[in-house]
């Protein structure tokens, strides 16, 4: 058997193969045309570009705004000295009540001693300061809001007060029997 | 023995066993190009690659399907490889890819025609017109998968082991132990049959 004859059809013919190769070429395609129904269409290839630009822009707006509020948040500075120094109160030069006379006299250390009051730590050094009318206006916000929130509550607590149902007192029920 | 060596050369011929052919940068194939014609809407490119590659799609079927239910075959697999070329990842592999739909279809045909009568035995025997040819063609069909599949290729289509090769994605190596080994058991068998 002529291996390269096989192999690429190079070189001496075999007398087998040939004769295999006329038999079984009887066999061989035919060639026809590839007719393609029309109402198939190429599906254009997936593209994940825009995709990609998306998700990265988000990423990327996400990143900044994580950044950004990081920055903010770190650049309000803290106020330890309202924590370390107390305010002193001082006390009234008028006494609040008329001392008895016959009373013995009041030790004077008593009335020396500061009272402490615990200061409130700003929040933000941010916020400008107010104006009289400003104040004024704000305080009256304040008011409404407390009073809103009150009304709500009230409000709240009524509704609530429906909705429970009201256990039977085996007291009451003796009290009425009784 | 012989189905031993024909498992082992399967394995060799498996994908993962092909080294990765280093291709050239300045070397592209053709089969890129008609497929991207293709997947822009060009039709003639697929039709040229239809033109290319129904011969080999044609011998894996003859190899394994009824030979009047091959014509049938080839269309409907290359109408599947058309609709689903935007599936195909390397261009350059649209042969060893089309030549893969070929086989499982063929292992489909043989999975529904299980669930069928088989009269397709009977049909075979009474077509004279190319007897012979089927006769030898029934012999080839008798060896294991690997060795087949190339004969029929090479002894049917025409091809020569090179062209097998590139077109199959296998090595050529492997094409021609499988040319060798089948031809030899090939002439066993016609030995015995009719002294060719």
């Amino acid at each position: 058997m002529n291996e390269e004859y096989l192999w690429d059809k190079s070189g001496e013919p075999d007398p087998e193969i040939q004769r295999l190769e006329e038999i079984l070429g009887t066999l061989r395609y035919q060639p026809k045309t590839f007719d393609v129904p029309p109402e198939i269409l190429m599906r254009p290839r997936r593209s994940y570009v825009p995709l990609f630009a998306i998700a990265a822009s988000l990423l990327l707006a996400l990143l900044a705004g994580g950044i950004w509020l990081r920055t903010r948040t770190s650049q309000v500075p803290v106020d330890h000295s309202a924590r370390e120094t107390p305010a002193v109160v001082p006390t009234p030069s008028v006494p609040l009540f008329k001392p008895d006379v016959d009373a013995p006299p009041v030790v004077a250390k008593a009335e020396e001693k500061p009272i402490r009051v615990k200061q409130q730590r700003p929040r933000s050094r941010s916020v400008p300061a107010m104006s009289a009318q400003d104040r004024q206006e704000a305080l009256a916000a304040k008011a409404q809001l407390m009073l809103a929130l009150r009304l709500a509550s009230e409000k709240l607590s009524e509704v609530q007060r429906k909705t429970t149902p009201v256990p039977s007192s085996p007291i009451k029920n003796q009290h009425k029997v009784g | 023995m012989y189905e031993l060596e024909a498992t082992a050369d399967m394995i060799l011929m498996s994908p993962q066993a092909i080294p990765a052919k280093a291709p050239k940068a300045e070397e592209t194939p053709i089969e890129v190009s008609l497929v991207r014609a293709a997947l822009e809407g060009d039709r003639d490119g697929f039709g040229r690659l239809y033109d290319l590659y129904t011969p080999l799609v044609h011998g894996i079927l003859l190899s394994r399907v009824p030979r009047d239910e091959v014509d049938d075959l080839v269309q409907d697999i290359f109408l599947h490889a058309f609709k689903k070329l935007d599936t195909l990842r390397d261009w350059a592999a649209f042969g060893p890819w089309i030549a893969m739909i070929a086989r499982n279809r063929a292992m489909d045909f043989h999975r529904r025609s299980r669930e069928t009568v088989e009269i397709t035995e009977d049909i075979r025997s009474t077509d004279q017109s190319t007897s012979r040819a089927s006769e030898i063609l029934d012999l080839v069909c008798e060896l294991p998968d690997a060795y087949r599949e190339t004969l029929v290729l090479r002894l049917v289509e025409g091809m020569t082991g090179p062209e097998i090769a590139a077109r199959t994605g296998l090595t050529p190596a492997s094409v021609r132990v499988n040319l060798h080994r089948g031809m030899k058991l090939l002439k066993v068998k016609l030995g015995f049959v009719e002294g060719l």
